[in-house]
């Protein structure tokens, strides 16, 4: 395969801006809704009614991340079809573990002590949660999240292979003619989609983390 | 105020009882302190007392309520009840202000009302407001945690404190000075106290009672000055220690025993060797060393009421240790 710079250059400012929009879409909507899964599901496992299920549920959300997208697309195949829902279904699976995961690391992070005094002094489960164990565990949370946003963003490009489109679509295109030249710049643009998510979150991330947790 | 009556508490996974068969009762507008050996079960007493975790067997009363009535909301119960916990447990994420201000806001406390109480607060524990209101606890020394701690319990003024070793983290002087501070808060503040202590010397000096725990059992209970002069068994006698008279000392007022009659020498005049009727008898004893003389003046105010002789404390000693 050879490379020529004007096509590169084309691939990257003609060519990806179109598939880069779906891209995004095929990062955001699933981390948004694996978020709104797994941050309430995470939150009701520490508490002492639910705490029991926590190995079933999590048991669940690994195999999310274990079985490939691809797989889940097949297996619901029959229901969804093809295109951008089954696509979005798979990655949202897909992105449900980490924030899963890191928030119940960081709710069972909140130290022991701050919990008693929390409730000694008359809190409620409720106020405590909203005041004293969401806020302490938002970095821990916001790690997961990024987490879930890198890995979604490299997974997506197989939503091509579903019709999905996005930046997959450049990158087997580039496979498909032997064009190193889509090859690399999909790659790149996904990179640059992970890259920019994952400062806009850090950013957001500083904003919610308490004073006395930055370095 | 506060009864217990036969409590009995087995945690979850343990055979042996953290507190066991224990009754007693703190009177209204009394320190009560509660002191014993690691583990002896302090913490759980008080845990249970504001709810936080519950009796195996017995039952707790407060203000002649039961504390697990069912129509008592054990939230609104803790409110109520000012609590210090051990290991301070002041929130990172708020500063000094806001965590002080956690209990008035909780009661909803009117927004304009709250910041000049916990100004108030601030400085009724000795911590300048324009200083520290504004910090987070990781910027505070331990000494300064533990005030805002205490701070905190105060703050929606509750006629009940439950407090775990609130001086504990810091060094005996400044731990002498949180304890005549708070001795005298109190004296304004008339609130029921339950107060967990390691040392002795801590609880004869706060308590207007004194319980004392070992391995979950109640050993003895009594004013200071019962437990110094009547130890009910070798284990309160090694708690005490060695320096039982000494002790016995610092409780007793000049007063109790000066002797009105005598005449002041001019000596005594002459080496200003005076100290007040409401002096321990221990300031008598210190005056009479540094001063080199066998006989103290005792003035009530300005007036000159009498004296105290090294035979009086002698004497004092002899009966208060029982073996006269
Ligand atoms: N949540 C718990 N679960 C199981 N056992 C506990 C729990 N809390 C306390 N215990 C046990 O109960 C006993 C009494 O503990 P407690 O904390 O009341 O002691 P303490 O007198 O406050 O000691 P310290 O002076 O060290 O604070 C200990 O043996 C402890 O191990
Ligand atoms: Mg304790």
């Amino acid at each position: 395969m050879d490379f020529e710079m004007e096509r590169f250059i084309s691939a990257l400012i003609d060519r990806s801006p179109p598939h880069a929009l779906v891209h995004l879409q095929l990062v955001l909507i699933p981390v948004i809704v694996a978020f709104l899964i797994a941050f309430p599901v995470a939150v009701l496992l520490t508490r002492r009614r639910f705490m029991r299920y926590t190995d079933r549920v999590m048991t669940f959300f690994n195999m999310g991340q274990t079985i490939p997208p691809l797989a889940i697309i097949a297996v619901f195949f029959p229901f969804l079809g093809l295109g951008m829902e089954p696509a979005l279904f798979a990655l949202t699976i897909y992105a449900l573990l980490p924030i899963a995961r890191n928030t119940l690391a960081g709710l069972k992070g909140v130290p022991q002590e701050v919990k008693e005094a929390a409730r000694g002094i008359g809190m409620s489960e409720w106020e405590m949660l909203m005041r004293v164990e969401i806020p302490l565990s938002m970095p821990v949370v916001m790690a997961g999240i990024k987490i879930s946003v890198v890995l979604t963003s490299g997974t997506a490009a197989l939503g091509a292979l579903v019709g999905a489109g996005g930046m997959g679509a450049v990158i087997f295109a580039g496979i498909d003619f032997f064009r190193a030249e889509l090859i690399i710049a999909g790659t790149l643009v996904i990179g640059a989609i992970a890259i920019v998510l994952d400062r806009i979150l850090s950013v957001i991330d500083n904003k919610l983390t308490p004073p006395h947790m930055k370095m | 105020m506060i009864v217990l009556d036969k409590v009995d508490k087995v945690f979850p996974g343990s055979n042996i009882p953290a507190v066991k068969q224990v009754s007693f009762q703190v009177d209204e507008g009394n320190i009560c302190v509660f002191v014993g050996p690691s583990g002896c079960g302090k913490t759980t007493i008080l845990r249970m007392i504001n709810r936080l975790i519950e009796p195996t067997s017995g039952d707790i009363y407060i203000k002649g309520k039961k504390v697990s009535d069912k129509g008592l909301n054990p939230d609104h119960l803790r409110r109520e009840i000012g609590y210090v916990i051990q290991q301070i447990g002041l929130l990172p994420h708020r500063t000094v202000e806001q965590n002080v201000a956690l209990v008035p806001y909780l009661l909803k406390w009117p927004e304009e009302n709250i910041k000049p109480r916990v100004r108030e607060l601030l400085d009724m524990v000795g911590l300048d407001p324009d200083e520290v209101a504004q910090k987070y606890p990781f910027q505070l020394s331990g000494g300064m945690m533990q005030r805002v701690g205490v701070a905190r319990a105060l703050a929606a003024d509750p006629p009940i404190m439950l407090m775990d070793e609130p001086f504990g983290a810091v060094d005996p002087i400044v731990r002498g000075r949180l304890q005549d501070e708070f001795l005298r808060l109190q004296k304004e503040m008339k609130k029921t106290i339950c107060f967990v202590t390691h040392d002795i010397n801590e609880a004869i000096k706060m308590g207007d009672h004194i319980v004392i725990m070992n391995k979950g059992e109640l050993v003895q209970h009594g004013t200071p000055m019962e437990i110094l002069s009547e130890p009910a068994n070798s284990f309160v006698k090694d708690l005490i220690g060695t320096e039982r008279e000494i002790k016995l000392l610092e409780l007793t007022k000049s007063g109790e025993i000066v002797n009105k009659k005598a005449e002041i020498p001019e000596t005594v005049r002459q080496k200003d060797c005076f100290i007040s009727v409401i002096d321990p008898v221990q300031r008598a004893l210190e005056t009479m060393m540094k001063k080199d003389s066998d006989l103290v003046g005792v003035r009530d105010k300005d007036q000159e009421i009498g004296t105290i002789s090294w035979n009086d404390i002698k004497k004092l000693i002899n009966k208060l240790s029982g073996d006269a």
